[in-house]
Parts: C-alpha cells; structure tokens; sequence
C-alpha cells in the first residue's frame, strides 16, 4: 500500500448564500483506502468531492492532504486525478490524445509518454480504440477512456463521482468489479461518490453517509449495515432497507401492534420509539406478531412479502420453497439482537 | 396533378421569385460589367452582346486604377479582424466564465452598441479622430470599426463559449492545466466553428463597411465601397466600370460565404436558439 493518499476534512462548511450544502463535515480517509461518500440526492456528496479536488473553495474548515492544509491550494497543485461523471472527455482530442494531455501538462518527455498512455489503456481494456475520438465511443468505452486519463498520472488521490451513473446495469456490475481490482492494483486512494448504497457497499474499505450536508456515520459497509447510526441511515441501507416501525418500549421489551418483542437494546424506562427490523432478520414463527402477505415480490433465489400488521407495512425476506401464499396470514418474529432502537424525536439510534 | 404536386410547384415558385429579386441586381452587375458603355445604354437592354473584359481592364490597370482601394479595403478589413478576434476571444471567454460585478451591465452594453444607428455617432466619432490627427489614417478606421465589430464578435462568441460545460475546464485543471493553457488546448479548439463565423461576418461587416468610410477616408486610404464613386460624376456615370467594381467588391464575399457556407448556417442557428439578431 502507498504511503500517500492521506485526507482529513475538518469542519468544512460550504454555504451557498443562505444554504449550507455542507454543514461542517469530518472524516479521515486512510493512504491506500476506497472510500465511499454514500447519501441521497442533494445531500452533498459532490460538493464535497469538488472542495477536496480544490474545484470549489470551503465556506470554512481546513483540507488536509498527507498531513499538509491544501484548503488554499489551487486544484492544478494538489496532484488528483478525477473521473466525472460526465466524463467530461476533450472531444477535439483522440483516446490517445486525452490520456496523455496529464502526462504533457505534467512536461514528461515525449518518448515516455506514448508508452505509458498505452499501458494506462491497455488497464481498462482499450488499447484498440486510441485512434478514435470520443464521439465515436460507446458509452462504456468513454467511461473507460476517462479512467485512463485519470490513473495514466499515477496521483496520489483518484476521486470518482458517480462514474457508473450512465451505464447499463450490467456494464455497471462489471466496470463495478473491475474497478475495485484496477483501485486494488495500484494502490491509490480512492474517494468514490455515489447514491447507489449497493454501489458503496460492495466497493468501499470504508464509507462515510451524507444526510443533507451532514455526515451521519463513517465506518465499513459490514458497520453501517449492522448499526446504523440514524433513521434515516437506516432507512437508506440495505435493499429493501430496514423496516422502520413505530412502536414502544416497555422494560426489554418493544411493543408493536400489540405484539410483544425481546430486544438487546435498552434505554430509559417506558416511551415511544422506532425500531428497526431488517427484512433479512424476520423469520416465520408460532404465536408471533401477526401480518397478513399483501403482495410477494418474487426475485427467483429469494422473495420479498409485503406484510401488513394491523395498519403497518412490514417487508420480510424469505427464502425461495419457504414462500406463503399472498393473502395467508403468517405470524414473524426476530432474535432480540436484531432489534434497533431510534428515537423518533432525533432520529438518532437509542 | 396532385394537390402535394401543387403544393411544391407554389412553393417553387415563389422561392424562385425571392431568388430573383435578390440575385437580379447581382446579375444586373456582372452582365454590365462585361459590355462595353454604349452597350450598358442601349434601349431596349441588350441579351445578347459581345462580352468583353474592357472594364475590368481599366478599372485595375487604367488611370484610376483601384488597385490601392482594394488593398485599403483588404488591410482594413484584414486588421480590424484580426484586432477583434484578439480581443474578443478572451473577453467573451471571461464573460462566458467568470463571476464578476458588472457583468450584466457590460452584455447589456454589448447588444446596445448593435442598437445604435450608426448615423448618430458619426459625427462624434469624425470630431474625435480629426482631433488626434487619424482622419485619413488606418488606425483611424480600424479603431472605429472596431467599436462596432468588438461588441458584435464578443456577443457572438460568449454564445459558443457557454455551450462547453463547466466540466471540461475543471477537468484540464486537474489534468495539470493552467488557465491560459486550458483556454488554448481545450477550450478554443472546441470552439473554432464559432470563431471561423465571427471570423467570417467581423472580416464581411469590414469590407462591406461604406457609411463610416465615407467620412472617416480620405485620399491615403480609401476602401474599395468609397472609391467606386469615381465613376460617378456630376456629368457621367460610368456604368460599366462600376459594374466591374462592384463585381470585383463581390467577390471576397461569395468567396468566403461559399467557403464558410456550413459554419455560417450553423452560426445564425446558434444566434436564432439563443435569440438575437445581428448587424
Ligand atoms: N451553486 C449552487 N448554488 C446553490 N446551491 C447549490 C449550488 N451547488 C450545489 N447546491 C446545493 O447544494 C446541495 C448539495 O449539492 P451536491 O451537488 O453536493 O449534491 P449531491 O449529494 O452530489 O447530489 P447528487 O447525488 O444529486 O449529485 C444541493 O442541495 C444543491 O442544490
Ligand atoms: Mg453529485
């Protein structure tokens, strides 16, 4: 792993008039690392991206690289390289022509450059197609070229902002493999944007989750999979995402729908909270809480049942030959350990 | 016939009457510039004639040859187009990028220049140059044109500079450029249609130039659109002669509209999108 590639944001704030886009965000990113800014819309996972690229200025707050405050350094000095999600490829330049503009700008001497150009290429398997402009390439090939010209460099930082967004789904499953190998090869930092949580949570080491401006958890997928910090985390991670139910805590004991339901988590005497119940952790039992299946959502190795408890929506997953009929009532429970508590008023986990 | 049939003779038709009435007086000049000026008087006009390059001969090599007219022309227009684009590239450039106070005020102030009539600051202007001494002078005529030709070619330019996303600029600056190199290496290159049309209508709106030439020339430099009234005189008008002229004037101008045919449709396109017209 490379020594280089270390980033520390602190306390950046990013105000656009009265808006704050980022309202004051911390995290460390590690040499060697991929790392994830995971987060809806709009909540301003590119903003970040662009003050770390030094594209945009930081209201407040301190940049750190390698232990350096670059937050008044301007981009050309930072030494990133940067895929957009446009691709944002010179049109006027052939394949050839865009990877080596870096290697140029950069004075290394001619004779270098077309060697290396070719073994950048040759990496995202498009080494037959440099002649060509990036008018005359597939979507997916142009999204490679764009790689290319972003590890021909060999940056200390490789920032990606949403680069699968325009591809198919099935380009995106397979650039998404090859794109974790090529990161692991080089051993670059890599800071990955997307809004994709699949995306985040089969490539990121770690990840950090955007909640309108704010970071509400950094950690690895397995961690914020497992205890998600916040509600809405939680109603953002895992496909379906967590059920969110409101209910109340009785000593140990949640009560949803009249349904008593053992829980590892605690807090303070008796009051109204949120629990959250993965749709993996629900399973089929005697004398449970009792939900009628609205509708099954067949997805071939597993299915997804849409489960009303009396006026609740509850998703459960089960595994194919396990699946009732729709209309049956079932009875479900879950171990107490995969019971989540959030406050409803913070939205905070308990 | 068929009622679609019909449709398209009408509209034939009728194009072929708009195309007359603009390409009459173009063939007018270039049959008279090939009789000679009895031939030009004849009643009823003659069809048929023995053509002859006399005019052309004697209004390029005879006595009042307007050779140095064309060549004023040419380094009129050759200097204030090259002047404009020096200019206005990175000017519509900075308009079409930067944030600064005043931008609005100064697009503003770009289309009402091209608002102006251009008889009510001639005087002005006359007053201006007599006072430094550039009456009769070649800075003196590129300068003016230059108060016109700039807003114009600016206007036209920020257009096509707009049309290139803020991406690829930020991209060039990661990629280790600066911002002069960016401009030069990533941004022109993209936008050389739009400036070989500024190129094109900055070098015609020159050449063509004839209201300020008129007061502003003199007997140093006299473009070749004043010089042609040489022959017209109180007693004469020499009718073929300025027929040879006017064809000769013509010239550069159907040369480069053929040559820059493409990029000029796709100029007056752009302008149409973004709404606005032109001088
Ligand atoms: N120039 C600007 N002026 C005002 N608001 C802005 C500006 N740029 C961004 N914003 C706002 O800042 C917030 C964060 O934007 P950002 O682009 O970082 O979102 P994002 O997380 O990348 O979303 P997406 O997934 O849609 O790309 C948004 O609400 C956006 O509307
Ligand atoms: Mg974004």
């Amino acid at each position: 792993m490379s020594s280089q590639g270390q980033v520390s944001f602190r306390n950046i704030v990013k105000m656009h008039g009265e808006f704050a886009a980022l309202k004051g965000v911390n995290f460390d990113i590690k040499p060697g690392e991929f790392f994830a800014l995971l987060g809806p819309s709009g909540s301003g996972k590119s903003t970040t991206l662009r003050i770390l690229a030094g594209l945009d200025a930081p209201t407040a707050g301190r940049v750190l690289i390698d232990d350096k405050d670059v937050t008044s350094t301007d981009a050309r000095d930072r030494d990133i390289a940067m895929v957009f999600q446009s691709y944002a490829l010179y049109p006027h330049m052939t394949v050839a022509e865009n990877i080596a503009f870096p290697l140029e700008m950069a004075k290394l001497p001619k004779s270098e450059i077309a060697p290396t150009v070719k073994e950048a290429a040759r990496k995202v398997k498009i080494d037959h197609l440099l002649d060509r402009k990036p008018g005359q390439l597939s979507g997916g090939q142009q999204q490679r070229c764009a790689l290319a010209r972003a590890i021909v460099r060999k940056a200390r930082l490789f920032l990606l902002d949403e680069p699968l967004s325009n591809l198919d789904a099935k380009l995106r499953l397979e650039t998404r493999a090859e794109l974790k190998k090529l990161q692991r090869s080089l051993g670059i930092t890599a800071v990955y944007v997307t809004h994709d949580q699949e995306e985040a949570m089969t490539l990121a080491d770690r990840m950090a989750v955007f909640m309108s401006g704010e970071i509400q958890q950094v950690g690895t997928p397995a961690e914020v999979f497992a205890r998600p910090n916040s509600i809405d985390i939680a109603g953002f991670i895992g496909n379906p995402p967590m059920n969110l139910v409101p209910a109340r805590y009785v000593d140990g004991d949640v009560i949803i729908a009249g349904h008593r339901l053992k829980t590892t988590a605690t807090t303070a005497g008796e009051r109204d909270v949120v629990v959250g119940l993965r749709p993996g952790a629900l399973r089929m039992t005697e004398g449970g809480l009792g939900a009628r299946v609205d509708l099954i959502e067949d997805l071939g190795d597993t299915a997804v049942l849409d489960l009303d408890c009396a006026g609740t929506m509850i998703r459960m997953r089960v595994a194919d030959g396990n699946i009732p009929g729709e209309g049956d009532t079932i009875s479900i429970t879950a171990r107490p350990q995969d019971i989540h508590l959030f406050d409803p008023a913070t939205r905070m986990r308990l | 016939m068929t009622a679609k049939r019909l449709r398209i003779f009408a509209l034939l038709a009728i194009s072929m009457m708009f195309l007359l009435a603009w390409a009459f007086p173009i063939i007018w000049s270039v049959l008279n510039s090939l009789k000679t000026d009895s031939d030009v008087l004849a009643y009823p006009p003659k069809l048929v004639f023995a053509p002859t390059l006399e005019a052309y001969r004697d209004v390029l090599f005879g006595s009042g040859s307007i050779l140095p007219n064309l060549l004023s022309s040419v380094i009129i227009s050759v200097g204030t187009t090259i002047v404009t684009m020096l200019m206005a590239v990175p000017a519509a450039y900075a308009l079409a990028r930067l944030r600064f106070r005043g931008k609005k005020f100064a697009g503003f102030y770009v289309l009402a220049t091209q608002m102006l009539p251009p008889v009510g600051i001639i005087i002005p202007y006359f007053l201006v140059l007599r006072n430094i001494g550039w009456i009769d002078t070649y800075q003196g005529i590129i300068l003016i044109y230059l108060s016109f030709s700039l807003p114009f070619a600016i206007w036209l330019l920020v257009s096509y500079f707009e049309d290139i996303p803020f991406e690829m600029e930020e991209a060039a600056y990661l990629d280790g450029a600066s911002r002069l190199k960016t401009l030069w290496r990533i941004i022109i290159p993209q936008v050389r249609g739009g400036i070989a049309v500024t190129v094109v209508f900055v070098f015609l709106n020159a050449w063509n130039e004839f209201l300020f030439a008129v007061v502003l020339s003199g007997n140093t430099v006299r473009p070749v659109t004043v010089a042609m009234f040489n022959f017209v005189s109180v007693e004469q008008t020499l009718w073929a002669k300025l027929a040879a002229v006017s064809v000769l004037a013509m010239l550069p101008v159907v040369v480069l509209g053929v040559v820059a045919q493409k990029h000029i449709v796709k100029g007056l396109t752009v302008g149409a999108v973004k709404g606005g017209g032109r001088r």
